[in-house]
C-alpha cells in the first residue's frame, strides 16, 4: 500500500557534514518556534525600571528555546544521530481531516451528523477499514455519545442539522 | 492527633454516596480505557477530562484521580495478558508478568499485581496524609524565589529522571513554557501573541493541547505501523486466580521493597512512577538469589515493581497537594482539572478547601479497593475488550476527543487548534521530543512566571535574590547539580541502563 512510510533517502536533501538530521533538524524547528515567538510579542511592553512588562516573560523564553534549539541542531552536527524517520500521510491527513470536519460540522450540522461523518473519515485514514462494521460501530458511538454528553454529563450541543429543526 | 482527624474528615466525605459514585466511575472507565491498547494513562485522563467538568469540583478530582490509578491499573492487566504495556509504567510488568501468563499462571500474576498495588495504595495513602501538613506549612514559608526555585529545581528533577536527551527535554519544557505564555498578561492585561483570536485571548487551553498531543498524536503514529498492532493474546480461559502460599511468601518481600522504593521516588518530582517500576525491577533482580529467573516467569517482578509503580503514583499527589507543583504530566492535568474548576492550586488548598484535600486522599484508598474486589471477577470483560480491533477503535476516540474538547467551550476552534497540536505532537515524536515535560512546562509556565517577577520586584530588580536568600540558592544548587550529574558520561550510562530492559 501506498501508505506505509517510504524508504525514500530523505538524507540526500541534507548536505554531508549534518549526522544527525533528525536532531539537526528537530533543533532548527525549535529555534524557528523561538524566532516566530520573538517576533510575535515583539510589540509587546518590555522592562520597565525593574517590573516586569507584559513582553518581558515571552521574550525571555523565546530566547531560551532559541540557544535551546541551536544547541540541539549543533548535536545533530557534531554527533552521529538517527537520520529523520519516514513519515507516511494517509493517517494524518484522514485524522485531520476528520477533526476539521467535526469542528466545522458541529454549529450548522449538529451532533448526529457531523460525529458520524468524522467516524467514517477518520476511518479513512487506515486501509484495514471495514466499511460495514465501520458504519455499525459508527452509527453506536454516534447514538452513546449523543446520549452521553448532553443527557447524563448535562453538557449542551446542538443535536441535529439547523435546517431540519427549523 | 491532627492527621486521624483529616483522615476522618476526608473519609466522610469520600464516602457520600455521590463520591463514591464517583470513584466508582472513574475507577471503572479508567480501567476500561486503560485497558484498551494503544492509550496511555496521560491520554487517557486528557480524554477523559471532558467528562468531568459538569460536575461539583470534589467530585469532579475524586473521578479523575480514579481515572488515573484505573488507567494504571488497566495497563498492568494488558501487560500481563497481551505483552502490550498501557503505559511507561507497567512495561517491565510485561517481562514477567506476560511469561507467567504464557505459563497458564495469568491470574496469579494478576491477582499479585492488584494485591501489591493495593498494599502499596494503603501506604502511600497514610503517607500523604502523614507529610501533607507539614510539607504545606513548609511551602507556606516560601517567598517567590524560593517557588520559582522550587519550579526550576521540579522542572529539572522531570527532566533528569525521564529517559531520552536532556537537552530535548528541556527544549520542551521550554516550548511548554512559551505555549503558555499566548493569551492576556495576568498582570497588564495586555493581550501576547494572541494574534487577535478570540478563542485564544483566555490562552491556549490545557486539556486541548494535551488532548491533541497525546491523544490525536498517539493515534496518529499507531496508524503508522498499520491498524492491525501484534497482539500475542493470551487466549486460554484465565483459570485459578488465587495465587498459591509459594506466590504469596515470595512476593510478600518484593511488594514491600516495591512500596518503600516507589514511595520514595514518587515524592521526587519528575516521571516517578515509571522510574519507579524500573529501579524496583532492577532492585529485585539484584537481590535475587538466582537472577535468570527474571523475565522467565519470576512473580517477584510483578509484584514488586507494580507495588513501586502504584505507591509512585499515588506519592506524586504530595507536590501537587502541598506544593502546588505538578511532578509529572499527569499531574499537570489535574491541575488543569483544577484550575478549570477555579481552583488555584498550592499550599493554600490544603486550608481552604479540606474537603477536596482530604476527600481526595481518602478516595484513592477506597477506589484502589473498589478495584481489586471489582477488577479481579472482571478480567474475563477487559479480555474481550482486548480484542476489539484497532481499526474500529481509533475513529472512535478521534470523534470522542472532538466531541469532549468542543464541550469544554462550545468552541470550533478549540478542535481545529487540538488537531493542529496532534500534527506537532506527531512531529515531535518522530523528532524524539518526549511531549511530557511540555505540558509540566505549559503548566508551570504562569506560575513561574508570576513568582519571577514578584521576586525580582521585591528584590528591586536585582537578580541575586535568587542566590542571596539561602534556601532559594539550596534549590538552584541541586538542581545545577543534577543537571551536571544528568550529563556525565558515568551516570547517562548507568541511567540508560536502568531503561534498557524495556527495549529487550
Amino acid at each position: 500500500m501506498s501508505d506505509t512510510p517510504s524508504e525514500a533517502p530523505v538524507k540526500s536533501i541534507l548536505p554531508e557534514w549534518v549526522r544527525g538530521p533528525q536532531d539537526f533538524i528537530g533543533g532548527l524547528a525549535m529555534v524557528a518556534v523561538a524566532l516566530f515567538a520573538l517576533w510575535a510579542s515583539s510589540d509587546l511592553q518590555g522592562m520597565h525600571g525593574f517590573s516586569f512588562g507584559a513582553g518581558t516573560a515571552p521574550r525571555m523564553f523565546a530566547v531560551l528555546l532559541l540557544l535551546l534549539g541551536a544547541a540541539v541542531a549543533l548535536m545533530g552536527v557534531l554527533k552521529d544521530g538517527p537520520n529523520i524517520a519516514a513519515y507516511s500521510w494517509r493517517g494524518p491527513l484522514f485524522v485531520s481531516a476528520a477533526i476539521v470536519f467535526f469542528a466545522v460540522g458541529i454549529r450548522p450540522f449538529g451532533l448526529v451528523v457531523s460525529a458520524f461523518a468524522a467516524f467514517l473519515i477518520a476511518a479513512l485514514g487506515s486501509h484495514e477499514t471495514k466499511w460495514i462494521e465501520a458504519i455499525i460501530v459508527g452509527a453506536c458511538l454516534t447514538l452513546g455519545c449523543a446520549l452521553l454528553f448532553p443527557y447524563v454529563l448535562g453538557l449542551p450541543m446542538p443535536m441535529f442539522p439547523r435546517f431540519l429543526i427549523q | 492527633m491532627e492527621l486521624f482527624a483529616n483522615l476522618a474528615h476526608g473519609f466522610a466525605v469520600a464516602f457520600s454516596p455521590i463520591n463514591l459514585l464517583m470513584c466508582l466511575i472513574g475507577a471503572l472507565v479508567g480501567t476500561l480505557v486503560g485497558v484498551l491498547p494503544g492509550i496511555g494513562t496521560i491520554a487517557t485522563v486528557a480524554m477523559l477530562l471532558p467528562i468531568t467538568f459538569g460536575l461539583p469540583p470534589v467530585g469532579a478530582l475524586i473521578m479523575l484521580a480514579g481515572i488515573y490509578y484505573g488507567a494504571q491499573y488497566g495497563g498492568s492487566t494488558t501487560s500481563i495478558l497481551v505483552n502490550i504495556p498501557g503505559e511507561a509504567t507497567s512495561v517491565v510488568t510485561a517481562l514477567d508478568g506476560h511469561q507467567m501468563a504464557k505459563q497458564g499462571r495469568a491470574g496469579p500474576a494478576l491477582a499479585i499485581a492488584a494485591i501489591g498495588s493495593f498494599f502499596a495504595g494503603c501506604v502511600a495513602t497514610v503517607l500523604i496524609a502523614v507529610l501533607g501538613a507539614p510539607l504545606t506549612k513548609l511551602a507556606l514559608a516560601f517567598g517567590p524565589a524560593e517557588y520559582f526555585s522550587l519550579m526550576v529545581l521540579g522542572l529539572i528533577f522531570a527532566v533528569v529522571l525521564a529517559k531520552g536527551s536532556v537537552l530535548k527535554a528541556i527544549a520542551m519544557i521550554v516550548f511548554g513554557l512559551l505555549l503558555s505564555m499566548v493569551g492576556s498578561d495576568i498582570e497588564t492585561g495586555a493581550s501576547r501573541m494572541a494574534f487577535n483570536i478570540p478563542e485564544l485571548a483566555d490562552g491556549l487551553g490545557f486539556a486541548t493541547v494535551a488532548m491533541g498531543v497525546f491523544g490525536f498524536a498517539e493515534i496518529i503514529r499507531n496508524l503508522d505501523h498499520g491498524a492491525e498492532m501484534d497482539r500475542n493474546l493470551v487466549q486460554q480461559k484465565i483459570t485459578g486466580l488465587m495465587p498459591t502460599r509459594k506466590d504469596l511468601v515470595d512476593s510478600t518481600p518484593a511488594i514491600l521493597r516495591g512500596t518503600v522504593l516507589g514511595s520514595i521516588l514518587g515524592i521526587l518530582p519528575g516521571g516517578g512512577a515509571v522510574i519507579a517500576s524500573f529501579a524496583a525491577y532492577t532492585l529485585e533482580k539484584k537481590l535475587a538469589k538466582d537472577p535468570s529467573r527474571f523475565g522467565r516467569g519470576a512473580i517477584e517482578g510483578v509484584a514488586s515493581p507494580e507495588s513501586a509503580n502504584n505507591a509512585a503514583a499515588q506519592t506524586s499527589f504530595i507536590p501537587l497537594l502541598t506544593l502546588g507543583i505538578p511532578p509529572n504530566a499527569v499531574m499537570a492535568l489535574m491541575v488543569g482539572a483544577m484550575t478549570i474548576h477555579g481552583i488555584v492550586p498550592g499550599p493554600q488548598v490544603m486550608q481552604k478547601q479540606p474537603d477536596l484535600v482530604w476527600g481526595m486522599i481518602a478516595s484513592m484508598w477506597i477506589g484502589n479497593l473498589m478495584l481489586i474486589i471489582i477488577n479481579l471477577p472482571l478480567v474475563g470483560i477487559w479480555v474481550r475488550l482486548l480484542r476489539v480491533p484497532y481499526r474500529l477503535m481509533f475513529p472512535s476516540i478521534v470523534v470522542f476527543c472532538a466531541i469532549g474538547i468542543y464541550s469544554v467551550n462550545n468552541a470550533p476552534v478549540d478542535v481545529v487548534l487540538a488537531g493542529a497540536f496532534g500534527l506537532v505532537g506527531y512531529w515531535l515524536i518522530k523528532h524524539d521530543f518526549e511531549p511530557a515535560p511540555l505540558l509540566l512546562g505549559m503548566v508551570l509556565g504562569p506560575l513561574m512566571e508570576e513568582n519571577l517577577r514578584r521576586a525580582l520586584l521585591i528584590s528591586r530588580g536585582d537578580w541575586s535574590v535568587f542566590l542571596s536568600r539561602p534556601l532559594s540558592a539550596v534549590l538552584l544548587a541541586i538542581a545545577a547539580g543534577l543537571l551536571v550529574l544528568a550529563v556525565l558520561p558515568a551516570l547517562r550510562a548507568k541511567r540508560d541502563e536502568v531503561f534498557v530492559e524495556s527495549e529487550g
